[in-house]
């Protein structure tokens, strides 16, 4: 039991480890990730214009934007760690040197990854370009974990569907879109709470049962999507 | 018996039609009576679009997990269109009744919010159909995603009607279990559902024969040039 857990385990490290170092060599979903990310957010505040939105405004819109953009860097650059296997024609050999489980938690670790230092890096600008102050920090660091992991987790699935299909930058946001919706609206709902200062109501729990379900689910369904 | 089905189905459809119109009575309570006739043709159609929905995933997974037979992949693929276009019957006639009833064609009621987005997800499923061209991927890759789909659609059923607010005429059946509506209503809108349940199987049978002639079609087409 213990050495196939193991075996298991070092196979998805040594798929996050290889992700990472091919990552660094080019910095191609870094770059595209937080360039896409920080032009959107500068697009959107400066178009809210100096002023930016009143208070009572701000609660009810802002946290929708902040996901959008968030939404929108992930379908920029998370697609790529699939569809790159495919094109480079990697794919075959990592067919053979990983378990389907194991490769899969592998790229869930490093989109995981990706996305919370995209979140890290936009959420602190986002507050101060907007003027926003969060009633309840912990709740905001809670929802962006469990938002950022749902978030990783759907993409990375909808990723290696579209990575064997033509089309896949508009496809990935086609496909990907209806399936985090869900997420989305409780994210912005635990958002508006967190600078509310309100108690995290009944969406908390509920995000936390969408992210364990899509987690259950992938794991399920990838062995059918990486296997022909 | 085969060509003898159809022909009951219609004069059941008929029956039904003459049954909505002239035989139940207008609805009380309404600011138009006579406008609750939808119901029976908007009830039925919403459930079409459920169950070809539910039916999609089922043959996915009979697809994936029992031995890929392209028959449950070409069964999967018609339940979702026969879905959609239901769906979109059901979305058009609730929206004229909204009208009628309430003044506006559209106002993000629950039931409206999650069948636009259900739709959404199908017309997503029939988008990722189209961009793989090798038939055997296309059935693996698409019956995973009508199973994404399954898993992930219950959330809204908790999520949106917590952030819309509902004009919606009560359910059929309401979370009572209670059903109230006038005895010659039920029988026509019962009546109705098992005619549109029929049709939907009807219709499905028809278009997964045509697809597999005409995948036959090409087949031997492809083989001979």
């Amino acid at each position: 039991m213990w050495p196939q857990a193991s075996a298991w385990a070092t196979e998805a490290a040594a798929v996050f480890a290889k992700d990472w170092r091919s990552e660094l060599r080019t910095r191609y979903a870094l770059n595209t990730l937080a360039l896409f990310a920080f032009t959107t957010l500068v697009v959107v505040s400066v178009s809210l214009g100096p002023l930016g939105v009143s208070e009572s405004q701000g609660t009810a819109v802002l946290p929708v934007l902040l996901w959008l953009i968030l939404l929108f860097a992930a379908a920029a650059g998370l697609p790529r760690s699939f569809v790159h296997e495919e094109e480079t024609q990697t794919a075959i050999a990592l067919r053979l040197a990983a378990t389907p489980s194991a490769l899969f938690c592998g790229k869930l670790a490093y989109c995981l990854t990706l996305v919370i230092a995209l979140e890290a890096l936009i959420t602190p600008v986002f507050l101060a370009m907007m003027n926003l102050s969060v009633g309840a920090p912990l709740l905001l660091v809670l929802v962006l974990a469990a938002g950022g992991y749902g978030l990783a987790a759907g993409s990375t699935l909808v990723a290696a569907i579209i990575a064997q299909a033509r089309g896949k930058g508009t496809l990935f946001s086609v496909l990907a879109f209806p399936v985090l919706l869900p997420l989305l609206l409780l994210a912005v709902e635990l958002t508006r709470q967190a600078i509310g200062g309100d108690p995290a109501g009944v969406a908390l729990t509920q995000l936390i049962l969408y992210d364990a379900t899509i987690t259950v689910a992938a794991l399920m369904l990838f062995p059918a999507v990486w296997n022909p | 018996m085969k060509t003898f089905l159809p022909w009951l189905l219609w004069l059941w459809m008929c029956a039904v039609l003459v049954g909505a119109f002239l035989y139940a009575p207008p609805a009380a309570g309404f600011a138009e009576g006579e406008s609750s006739r939808i119901l029976f043709f908007h009830v039925p159609m919403a459930w079409v679009s459920l169950l070809a929905f539910v039916a999609a995933a089922v043959w996915s997974v009979r697809y994936l997990y029992r031995g890929r037979d392209p028959r449950h992949d070409r069964a999967a693929a018609v339940a979702v269109q026969l879905g959609l276009i239901f769906g979109v019957l059901a979305t058009v006639t609730g929206a004229i009744w909204a009208n009628v009833e309430w003044g506006t064609w559209w106002n993000w009621d629950p039931r409206q919010t999650s069948i636009l987005l259900s739709m959404l997800f199908y017309a997503a499923y029939l988008a990722l159909r189209s961009a793989i061209e090798d038939p055997q991927t296309r059935g693996r890759l698409s019956a995973v995603y009508a199973l994404l789909g399954l898993v992930v659609t219950p959330f809204l059923f908790f999520i949106v009607p917590r952030i819309t607010f509902s004009l919606h005429p009560d359910p059929v059946v309401n979370t009572q279990g209670k059903i109230e509506m006038e005895s010659r209503m039920q029988q026509v809108l019962y009546a109705s559902t098992i005619g549109f349940t029929a049709l939907f199987f009807w219709v499905h049978n028809l278009q997964c024969r045509l697809q597999a002639l005409i995948e036959r079609q090409s087949e031997a087409g492809g083989s001979r040039s």
